[in-house]
């Protein structure tokens, strides 16, 4: 707002006129960062919005499943949806294979529901003073939605995305297999966040930067490893500087338990996934929904930037399941209900009796 | 399961997808891994020249054992080497690794001789040629089994050693792919490099383990010996949808060759894959004896003979009968020294009802 009146002293506040006017697929996040998607819906609410402008994302493999490649897929599809600019390196002789695999947006909102539909309740009178406020969140969620682009979307994994998605856009893909040392890469990235500066003020678009398993055993650099701790630090600076996210993943397995710890101290956002062990009958005791499952996602650091104060989450460790065989989600790990011999403490099954021992209460 | 091992080699690469790739690593503790390799190995061609695998044609890489080893072996197995000629082609690196024999005597057709074992480059052409002259261009697939991987990283590096691997199950006519290590000759970071690039991990472990490695007792020494004959077998499969599939054998060294039977005790749980969740999921020994001896509200609980009596929290009305008899009682043996009557009071009345018992004091 312009200030109306004149002050007395020297100093007067400078307020800027509007908000920043951001390209799609950017939304506005606190303190004064710019966020964008990660591609997919339960991890944007998870870390808060999603990945803030200028943060670097690690994530750590598991070299018993390729779960880091769903995050990776669900990423880059999301960048090129909203026409943003894409780097990918990969240690494959051909990345440019990759972009085959990535996955479309779901076709209708319609195909996957969630939410519980307000028509079937109608039939149900439910006794509940909560469903008021649930009401007020399905209309919310639904207005994101109405809009022309969305900040999110749903990837159907099972459908390639479309080819003029990645023929017509600023994708540039490098292989990190040969090259002796990181100058290669160092360039490429210099060349492509040069075209994305920050400057105060609009966000036409924004940049992402996807590295696949950046000390992969095959890569001829990859027992260089303070080259690599540094090229991480400059990409990670670079980035800061400019409106762009960059996500490397990376096998910690592979690194000296050292370099792995340094490695994660570089991160902005730390994520890590981990493989699920088949027909565990402990496991799927303890959990319910085992069978659906195909892995762990924990969260070990969100990103926060222009802020001191942290961002605790309920929760740090989900579980990846595939809703339908398409759709990537993300769900609290959720304990089996346990039945009513559980210990001695509160062992409550809906009676509100305390053990015989105490002799009969008329409670 | 030894069998499962053989079949997925045998079954081989799905189209667009990287060839199967098995580690069989072993320690001195259970030094049986060449052995379980030639099982693997004349398991995988007799089912090659069965014609039941999409393979056509096996390519051996020998590293630790002479070439004519191996065609004694098959011999010794019942498969005839001189009219599975088209089949088999054995790369010759035991008899002259580093070029310093001047002429070589050939031992067979099937033998060809590499003689620049530190260039990984020239093995990888020499092996493709190889390949390619048994079963002709264009689709036809072959496997590939390299004896000791060891050797090779004697004389490379790991990373060119780890470009060797994943250029061979990245390329497009290897149908499958495995090799033997022995893992306590290098450091961790060189067998999970091998695991990282292998979709199924064969480990082979002793029985018994012995205490901190003496050898030197006297018991140690029956734990020794029956190290030799006998060890477990863990493989770990890395599935299509990212779980990971354990599973685990007693194998048993004969005369004729190792023999895998199943395990007879319970394995060990993995413990280590259970995520670290805000509960409290597990029960130490004291909490378990608490949980056993818990005496539960609403079990049944006729075992001692006495009547059945299904606890509700409140006296039932057999209760209250019992105790009016009781007290009747009571009251006809006091009936002589005088009469204090007393009937309880109704049922229905709430033990602590709202009425203050002293409010008709009048103070």
């Amino acid at each position: 707002m312009a200030a109306a009146k004149t002050r007395a002293s020297s100093f007067s506040r400078h307020l800027s006129t509007a908000a920043p006017s951001l390209g799609p697929g950017l939304k506005c996040g606190p303190n004064g960062t710019v966020l964008l998607s990660s591609g997919i819906p339960d991890l944007d609410k998870i870390l808060g919005g999603g990945f803030p402008l200028g943060s670097l994302v690690m994530v750590m493999e598991d070299a018993e499943a390729p779960h880091h490649m769903l995050l990776l897929r669900n990423f880059m599809a999301q960048g090129l949806v909203h026409s943003q600019p894409l780097l990918y390196a990969s240690p494959a002789r051909d990345p440019r294979g990759f972009l085959g695999t990535l996955p479309s947006p779901a076709a209708s909102k319609d195909d996957k529901s969630r939410g519980p539909e307000p028509d079937q309740e109608k039939g149900l009178r439910i006794a509940w003073q909560y469903k008021k406020y649930f009401g007020e969140n399905q209309l919310n969620f639904d207005g994101q939605r109405d809009g022309k682009h969305e900040y999110s979307n749903e990837f159907n994994l099972r459908n390639p995305l479309e080819r003029h998605f990645i023929n017509g856009q600023r994708v540039d893909c490098v292989s990190i297999q040969d090259s002796p040392d990181l100058s290669i890469l160092q360039d490429r990235c210099t060349t492509f966040l040069s075209q994305l500066p920050r400057n105060d003020g609009s966000i036409s678009c924004a940049g992402r930067i996807a590295i696949q398993s950046f000390c992969s055993p095959q890569c001829v650099y990859s027992n260089m490893e303070w080259e690599m701790l540094s090229f991480i630090r400059s990409l990670k600076n670079m980035v800061r500087s400019s409106n762009s996210v960059a996500i490397i993943t990376f096998p910690p397995s592979l690194l000296s338990p050292s370099f792995c710890k340094r490695w994660q101290h570089m991160a902005d956002t730390l994520l890590s996934v981990k493989a699920i062990q088949d027909d565990d009958k402990e496991l799927a005791q303890l959990l319910t929904g085992y069978q659906d499952m195909i892995g762990f996602l924990n969260v070990h650091k969100v990103a926060r930037i222009n802020t001191q104060v942290p961002l605790i989450l309920e929760a740090t460790t989900f579980s990846i399941k595939l809703q339908k065989r398409r759709y990537l989600v993300l769900e609290c790990l959720n304990q089996a209900p346990v039945d009513g011999s559980s210990g001695n403490s509160d062992g409550t099954s809906g009676s509100c009796s305390s053990s015989s021992k105490t002799g009969n209460l008329d409670f | 399961m030894a069998k499962s091992i053989c079949t997925a080699l045998r079954e081989g690469a799905l189209e667009g997808e990287l060839a199967p790739a098995l580690t069989i690593k072993d320690s001195i503790a259970s030094p049986f891994g060449l052995q379980v390799f030639d099982h693997v190995l004349s398991q995988l061609f007799s089912s090659i020249l069965a014609g039941k695998s999409p393979s056509q044609g096996l390519i051996l890489v020998s590293f630790s054992r002479s070439p004519s080893f191996y065609l004694e072996l098959l011999k010794n197995k019942g498969i005839s080497v001189a009219s599975s000629d088209k089949r088999i082609q054995i790369l010759d690196c035991y008899n002259d690794p580093l070029g310093w024999k001047d002429q070589l005597v050939e031992i067979s057709s099937t033998v060809t001789v590499f003689r620049e074992v530190k260039h990984m480059d020239k093995l990888f052409n020499s092996i493709i040629e190889l390949g390619r002259g048994l079963v002709g261009g264009g689709k036809i697939r072959f496997s590939i089994a390299i004896d000791l991987v060891d050797e090779m990283l004697r004389r490379a590096s790991v990373s060119s050693v780890a470009r060797l691997l994943s250029n061979l199950r990245s390329h497009e006519q290897i149908s499958s792919i495995f090799w033997l290590l022995h893992s306590d000759l290098h450091k961790a970071r060189v067998t999970a490099v091998l695991e990282y690039l292998s979709s199924m991990v064969a480990s082979l472990e002793p029985s018994h383990q012995l205490a901190n490695g003496q050898r030197g007792d006297l018991e140690n020494f029956a734990l020794i010996e029956h190290n030799s004959k006998k060890g477990k077998f863990h493989v770990r499969f890395k599935k299509r949808n990212g779980r990971v599939r354990v599973m685990s054998e007693e194998v048993h060294m004969e005369q004729a060759g190792v023999n895998f039977t199943p395990l007879s005790s319970e394995g060990a749980i993995n413990q280590g894959l259970v995520p670290k969740v805000q509960f409290n999921l597990q029960l130490s020994e004291k909490e378990r004896i608490d949980k056993a001896n818990v005496v539960l509200p609403f079990e049944h609980q006729g075992d001692n003979g006495k009547p059945l009596q299904i606890y509700d929290g409140r006296r039932s009305l057999v209760d209250s009968k019992q105790e009016r008899a009781v007290a009747v009682e009571k009251e006809e043996s006091d009936s002589q020294r005088g009469e204090i009557i007393y009937y309880r009071d109704s049922d229905d009345e709430m033990p602590d009802s709202d009425e203050d018992p002293d409010d008709d004091l009048d103070i």
